[in-house]
């Protein structure tokens, strides 16, 4: 019994004041979370709302599509549709990942309503070497993917930019940073694709 | 009456001695770790300097409200306990008003946690320091850590993309610095601000 | 063989590319107060890769097995500095008990070292980085341990011999330590791109 009081006459302060703070950050924490929660839906819904600018919100359509990637490694991402005013098909956007130069690539991936064309791509997160890899965030190197058709992409060296084929043109210096782009979109476009129109086929035969 | 004017000259200088004298950054060499990560640009270097000023005001104010209660061989788990909870809230802030921030600070707000700043002070002044020294000392040497850190910024961000605040200022014709941006640019020009320090230093002393 | 392929990856990535000093900024004033001569330099990097790989493991299991997907998960800072201060203590006693010549070794600087940046980051870049399973967080861990005590380790070479260099008064100490910093981090940027 007086180790137990011992040990409460010495620890009592840090006992009342761990649940003071607990009290504390619980009760932040359930103020503003709502908010939080806002802020980071809100930034995925901006960031296709630049790629797809008729549309006025997004649903996900298709949830949890696997993709195959590189040795094996099954990466999951949610298809969101885009619905215009009228609330008809936009687009559809995706996240998509990939392994850059330095690090992992985040991309959105838009495409058009009929899934023929690309729409564009932003990134939402990279590590690359700024002044170089940094660079397949400008619009010289996006640009060449928007109306780019949906399908496999290649990457080439020297062309022009501005025809807009399924060849893109890589940005000098930063060869392996546009490769890695050109790759994450070869990789999801197909299975993208194939629940797509796997889902347009059953709405369609209904 | 008598008291306060003689103490007032005295937090004054408590609040100097943070920003220059004993400048946690050039003169103490505390707090490295966030200097070097958050100064690529003025704005995140900016917002880090007020998330420490936060916590330190915080910490100080708890720490020495205490002060008389602590028992000796738990202290450090109470300052620990104290500072965590405030860089808890700090961190919930950032993420809920200002999101763009919180991304690019990322895991740095809660290194503020062991940040050797906060901890010397509550262990050095506020643990033994009435309340009101210790809210002037946590400001001065949350202002100096600030200070410090957005030249820091200043310099790099100017080197690297001529803009402050991304508010252009050198002409477009100035090839940016693409090293400023990385590691080495911090390392770097870090070291040669202390070097200029010491000769500053030197000079007046 | 898949495992062992990403475990390796994993491991030289994090000492060679993502060197938690070099390019993530942790551990920054260990590494400027404890580098001026090699054997005290090993000593601290040894103590910190004991320190680091215990404590990376905790975390994770304290992480994954109780944090995740609860309110509690707010608490995490909390948690995770108060888990790593006492997983600090314990290996201090436990040390000294047991062990006393490798106390005398490196055990002095396991109290400074709970309130280094580059335990505490790497717990939370573990949870950043969504590292989903133990093994992989294990083998982050040393090799985070591992990468800095290569670090510290080259720096105390090279401050030895600047100690017999012609520094000039403005720059000896911490600011010529800074600079030559830098240098290492340009020279081992040349390792990015290497694991594909």
């Amino acid at each position: 019994m007086s180790k137990i009081k011992h040990f409460l006459e010495q620890s009592w302060l840090l006992i009342i004041s761990a649940f003071c703070f607990g009290l504390l950050i619980a009760v932040t924490n359930a103020a503003w979370s709502p908010r939080i929660q806002q802020n980071e839906k809100g930034k995925l819904n901006n960031l296709m709302t630049g790629l797809i600018t008729e549309a006025k919100n997004f649903q996900i359509t298709i949830e949890d599509v696997e993709v195959l990637g590189k040795k094996g490694k099954i990466t999951k991402t949610d298809i969101y549709q885009a619905l215009d005013d009228s609330g008809s098909s936009a687009g559809f956007a995706f996240v998509a990942t990939g392994a850059g130069f330095a690090d992992k690539i985040k991309l959105v991936i838009a495409v058009d309503a009929k899934c023929e064309k690309f729409l564009g791509f932003k990134v939402l997160s990279s590590n690359e070497t700024p002044g170089f890899g940094d660079r397949i965030k400008e619009d010289y190197f996006g640009d060449q993917f928007k109306k780019a058709p949906a399908g496999e992409l290649q990457l080439v060296k020297t062309g022009n930019p501005e025809t807009i084929d399924s060849e893109i043109v890589a940005i000098s210096g930063a060869t392996v940073s546009s490769e890695a782009v050109v790759k994450i979109f070869n990789t999801y476009i197909d299975k993208v694709k194939e629940q797509l129109q796997a889902k347009e086929l059953k709405t369609n035969g209904q | 009456m008598a008291n306060k004017t003689s103490s007032a000259p005295l937090l004054g200088e408590t609040f100097i001695v943070g920003l220059w004298r004993e400048n946690p950054v050039f003169r103490l060499l505390l707090g490295m770790c966030p200097t070097l990560a958050v100064t690529a640009a003025v704005k995140p270097a900016f917002t880090m300097g007020l998330c420490v000023i936060f916590v330190l005001l915080c910490s100080n104010i708890i720490v020495s409200l205490m002060r008389n209660l602590l028992k000796p061989h738990l202290r450090i788990l109470m300052f620990t306990l104290t500072i965590s909870t405030f860089v808890t809230i700090a961190d919930l802030f950032l993420r809920a008003f200002q999101p763009t921030m919180s991304e690019v600070l990322g895991p740095y707000v809660p290194l503020i946690i062991v940040n050797c700043i906060i901890i010397c002070r509550a262990e050095a002044c506020a643990s033994k320091n009435r309340l009101f020294v210790s809210i002037i000392d946590a400001l001065g040497m949350g202002a100096g850590f600030t200070v410090t850190l957005c030249v820091l910024a200043a310099v790099r961000e100017i080197l690297s993309t001529g803009a402050i605040w991304e508010i252009r200022i050198l002409p477009a014709g100035f090839v940016p610095w693409a090293a400023m941006r990385m590691p080495v640019g911090a390392f770097i020009t870090l070291g040669l601000l202390l070097g200029l320090v010491n000769v500053a230093t030197k000079r007046n002393a | 063989m898949d495992t062992l392929n990403i475990l390796l990856m994993g491991f030289i990535s994090i000492v060679l590319i993502n060197n938690l000093v070099f390019t993530k900024f942790l551990g920054i004033c260990p590494y400027l107060g404890v580098s001026g001569r090699i054997d005290m330099a090993f000593g601290m990097g040894m103590a910190v890769t004991f320190v680091v790989t215990l404590s990376g493991t905790l975390t994770w299991l304290i992480d994954h097995l109780i944090l995740m997907g609860t309110p509690l998960e707010v608490t995490r800072y909390v948690c995770f500095i108060l888990v790593i201060a006492g997983a600090v203590q314990l290996v201090e006693m436990y040390v000294r008990k047991f062990f006393p010549s490798l106390y005398e070794s490196f055990g002095i600087f396991l109290p400074l070292i709970t309130t280094n940046c580059a335990i505490l980051g790497l717990c939370l870049f573990i949870n950043l980085w969504e590292i989903d399973n133990l093994l992989e967080a294990v083998v982050l861990s040393f090799g985070a341990g591992i990468g800095f005590t290569m670090a510290i380790c080259i720096m105390a070479g090279i401050r030895e011999n600047l100690n017999l260099a012609d520094v000039p008064e403005c720059l000896k100490g911490a600011p010529i330590t800074l600079i030559t910093a830098g240098l290492l981090t340009l020279a081992f940027m040349g390792f990015a791109g290497m694991i594909r």
